[in-house]
């Protein structure tokens, strides 16, 4: 187990740009985490940084597109899926992988995310799941959690949330996983997955806002919130061995969905091939 | 060899576009600019292009700001309504300096309006419509021939500047079908952004360059740069340092002033002597054409001022013409209920008088409307 | 610079605009210019439909009817829409059967059963193309040989026969 940690086997330096540090997020912040897995798993596929293309929206999972020594465009707000889609069509020798948040994600970019896992162009998406608009303050996200507090729920919050996974699985994902920044290794390990399969991979990260969401809701420092994610998530390999009354808040993480789809971009190109060549028209 | 054809406007702003090289269109259906997709989905397979039908209107604004991120020539196309949802992104493509070219068909609006009925209610919302300060190109063509030809220049510009080109057809024009011969446009070179050369190292993607267009970064070709649509200094990553932002911002606004000369664009038409000056475009200058013909066989001296490059205005050539012409009256005809009108006031106030001509109600101006009013005037 | 104006006019559905075309196609051939616009409601069948041609030598100055030599109204919905745009020299050719509200002296209006014609023929469809029959023979408006070859280059090789069926009873209903 103790080389899955070792700094020979992974510099994170080789691959973030160190004149942008000190970095913005706040101290206990699970983004970095989730990026370092995100980073790991691009080292260890051998992805070279060239070709590699972070698109990220707005939010704080927006910023983390400047600290990652890529190409990357940090896109508007619920838009890096229609950025990411146009780039990975254009340029299909290019690994693009998006990165957004709950509320780029799932609220103002819904609709580019369920068509971006109907179509299964050939890209991953990270979303990063904090449960808050950290970057705008703490207003209400659609993954908050029942009763929360936030500064647009001051009385606690009465919208049901969003399950992303079963969302994107439902819309036709051919990739879906979930897991917590606690599991760094598990998360690596899928991010490996999800880049390497062929069509729309989407993983969510439940990360954590301590700062705001978890000092306005009294979650804890970071450990606690960290250790209070890993409990209550239970992992989808788990179904027949635990039994759920033990974990009653439970939403599974692990690989959720990995199904087989005509990637997109290729069905295109080859669904067209038989008109290339042919006269100019219309 | 020569051919002519029937062929529509919107189509024609297809062919011109892959002419010129565009080889990427997102687009989402929107009467009346449909046929330009439409045309895209059938042509752009056969040259190797790609054409996606996005989900939205932002998102296939998105989706070409994507692309043309990627290297490649993009554009979409859309309507009033889908014009407004496209302008975030195409704020986006302001502030990074993404070529890319939006086909705006204008029709009866506000909101739904009249789909099929014709207007030219986006004279400002092409300028104007995105967030804060920004430079923008606007061209107006007014036949089939150059609904061709102005998309080919909207390309090229877009290219060669590093900013959004809008080509702003009214429904007329777009869905009019003329008689046109496509090899009458010369044969330009294909143009192409210019391409970051050189050491990776230290490269600075917004760097000010003599011409104020910096080069931009192939990805792929080493340079890893960062693009965002914060406000950014040279180096392509944000900052709020005050005298960078301000230079950032001026910098792409100043970028077209500096290459005002190769952007503008116009037509006169019998202006050397005319005591009655018509600014109009689109479908409303076509009328302005015949009327100025009419006037001129009545003894009345008409002359049409004809912008092609819309914004930014030809200015100059305005005022000059005026000048030159000793034109007592300006009249400007236009589908919506003063917009053009408004850049002829800023530049003309108190020098002629100006005389409006407005029509609202999803029919195209006529020669008839503008003769009456300069009969009107003259008596 | 004068110009020749000419309306297909009728319900949507009814292939006025594909009629507009095949003569549009037949004028370029014989080097003229053609500006060829329409104007439909929001809905692709029923309503109103119609297509015009201004026909120059050149760049029309402007591209758009401001009145008609040749109107053709095929339906009801569009009886009285162009009657700003006519005068004694216009010829309107008007289906006898679907127009109820038909045009009168001193208008000069040929009433013609088009669509009962094509009927007759097997497919009420065709309707456009007997019309456009009927309106080349008023007119001589081009070349016979040059708008049978549009004709058939600009519609489905399966109607071939149909369509040329169609264009002759035209010619032949308007010659009388």
């Amino acid at each position: 187990m103790k080389d899955h940690l070792n700094e020979n086997e992974f510099n994170i330096n080789e691959y973030i740009r160190l004149d942008q540090m000190p970095h913005f997020l706040c101290p206990g912040c699970g983004h970095g985490i989730a990026l370092r897995a995100l980073l790991w798993a691009v080292h260890q596929l051998g992805i070279d940084k060239d070709k590699l293309a972070i698109v990220s929206g707005i939010g704080c999972s927006g910023r983390l597109s400047a600290y990652v020594d890529a190409n990357t465009y940090h896109t508007t707000h619920g838009r890096p899926l229609a950025y990411a889609t146009g780039l990975a069509l254009a340029r299909p020798d290019l690994n693009v992988i998006v990165i957004s948040g709950d509320g780029d994600c799932l609220a103002i970019g819904g609709n580019h995310l369920i068509h971006a896992c109907r179509r299964n162009l050939n890209m991953t998406c990270m979303m990063l799941n904090n449960e808050i608009y950290g970057m705008t303050g703490g207003q209400v996200s659609p993954t908050t959690s029942g009763d929360r507090y936030t500064t647009t729920t001051p009385a606690g919050n009465t919208e049901p949330v969003f399950d992303a996974c079963a969302l994107a699985t439902a819309a036709g994902a051919s990739f879906v996983g979930r897991e917590v920044t606690m599991q760094i290794i598990a998360l690596r390990d899928m991010f490996k997955k999800a880049l390497v399969h062929n069509g729309f991979s989407f993983v969510e990260v439940i990360s954590d806002c301590t700062e705001i969401y978890g000092r306005k809701n009294d979650l804890g420092a970071s450990p606690e919130m960290m250790m209070s994610q890993k409990s209550t998530m239970r992992p989808f390999a788990y179904r027949n061995t635990v039994d759920v009354p033990f974990r009653p808040n439970a939403m599974k993480t692990g690989v959720l969905t990995e199904v087989d789809r005509p990637e997109y971009g290729n069905a295109y190109r080859e669904m067209t091939a038989g008109l290339r060549g042919e006269k100019g028209g219309t | 060899m020569s051919e002519r054809r029937n062929l529509q406007g919107n189509q024609a702003c297809a062919l011109g576009a892959i002419k010129a090289g565009c080889r990427f269109f997102a687009g989402y259906p929107i009467t009346p600019s449909s046929e330009v997709a439409e045309a895209m989905a059938r042509e752009l397979p056969k040259v190797g292009g790609t054409f996606i039908q996005m989900e939205d209107e932002i998102a296939s604004m998105g989706a070409v700001v994507g692309a043309s991120m990627g290297g490649v020539k993009s554009m979409t196309a859309t309507s009033g309504p889908g014009f407004s949802l496209k302008q975030e992104n195409l704020g986006y493509a302001c502030g990074a300096e993404v070529p890319c070219v939006i086909v705006n068909v204008m029709r009866g609006g506000p909101s739904t309006g009249m789909p099929t009925r014709p207007s030219q209610g986006d004279i400002m919302q092409a300028r104007w419509g995105t967030h804060g300060d920004h430079a923008i190109i606007v061209l107006a063509p007014a036949s089939v021939a150059e609904a061709y030809s102005e998309t080919i220049r909207a390309v090229n510009m877009s290219e060669r500047l590093r900013v959004p080109v809008v080509v702003l057809l009214d429904e007329v024009i777009g869905h009019l079908v003329e008689t046109v011969d496509l090899d009458d446009v010369p044969e330009g070179a294909e143009v192409w952004r210019k391409w970051a050369e050189g050491p990776a190292e230290h490269f600075e993607p917004y760097a000010v360059t003599e011409d104020m267009v910096p080069p931009m970064p192939y990805p792929g070709d080493g340079y890893r740069t960062h693009t965002t649509g914060l406000t950014h200094s040279p180096s392509g990553f944000p900052t709020q340092n005050p005298a960078l932002a301000e230079a950032a911002v001026m910098r792409t606004t100043d970028k077209l002033v500096h290459h005002r000369k190769e952007i503008e664009s116009y037509r006169t038409q019998d202006v050397e002597d005319a005591d009655f000056l018509i600014v109009a475009v689109g479908i409303s200058a076509r009328a302005a054409r015949q009327s100025v013909r009419d006037l001129r066989s009545q003894g009345i001296k008409a002359g049409l001022f004809r912008p092609v490059t819309l914004w930014p205005f030809p200015e100059e050539a305005l005022r000059e013409t005026v000048k030159t012409s000793g034109a007592k009256t300006v009249i400007v005809p236009e589908m919506n209920q003063g917009q053009l009108v408004l850049e002829v006031e800023r530049l003309l106030a108190g020098q002629v008088a100006i005389e409006r001509i407005n029509r609202i109600d999803g029919e195209a101006i006529t020669p008839d409307d503008i003769s009456a009013k300069a009969r009107e005037v003259a008596s | 610079m004068d110009s020749l104006n000419i309306r297909f006019s009728g319900s949507g559905g009814q292939g006025l605009i594909l009629a507009a075309r095949i003569l549009a196609s037949a004028l370029v051939s014989e080097g003229r210019n053609v500006a060829q616009s329409q104007s439909y409601e929001p809905v692709s069948r029923g309503g109103l439909s119609r297509s015009d041609l201004v026909v120059s030598d050149g760049e029309a100055d402007y591209p758009l009817s401001q009145s008609l030599d040749y109107l053709l109204i095929l339906h009801e919905a569009a009886a009285t829409e162009s009657s700003g745009l006519l005068d004694e020299k216009s010829v309107i050719l008007v289906d006898a059967d679907q127009v109820k509200s038909q045009p009168a002296a001193p208008l000069n209006v040929v009433s013609l059963p088009f669509v009962e014609t094509a009927r007759r023929l097997g497919n009420k469809r065709v309707a456009n193309i007997v019309a456009l029959g009927a309106l080349a023979q008023a007119g001589s408006l081009c070349d016979e040989a040059a708008l049978e070859k549009s004709l058939q280059a600009m519609t489905p090789a399966k109607f071939s026969t149909l369509n040329m069926e169609a264009f002759q009873a035209g010619r032949q209903l308007m010659a009388g």
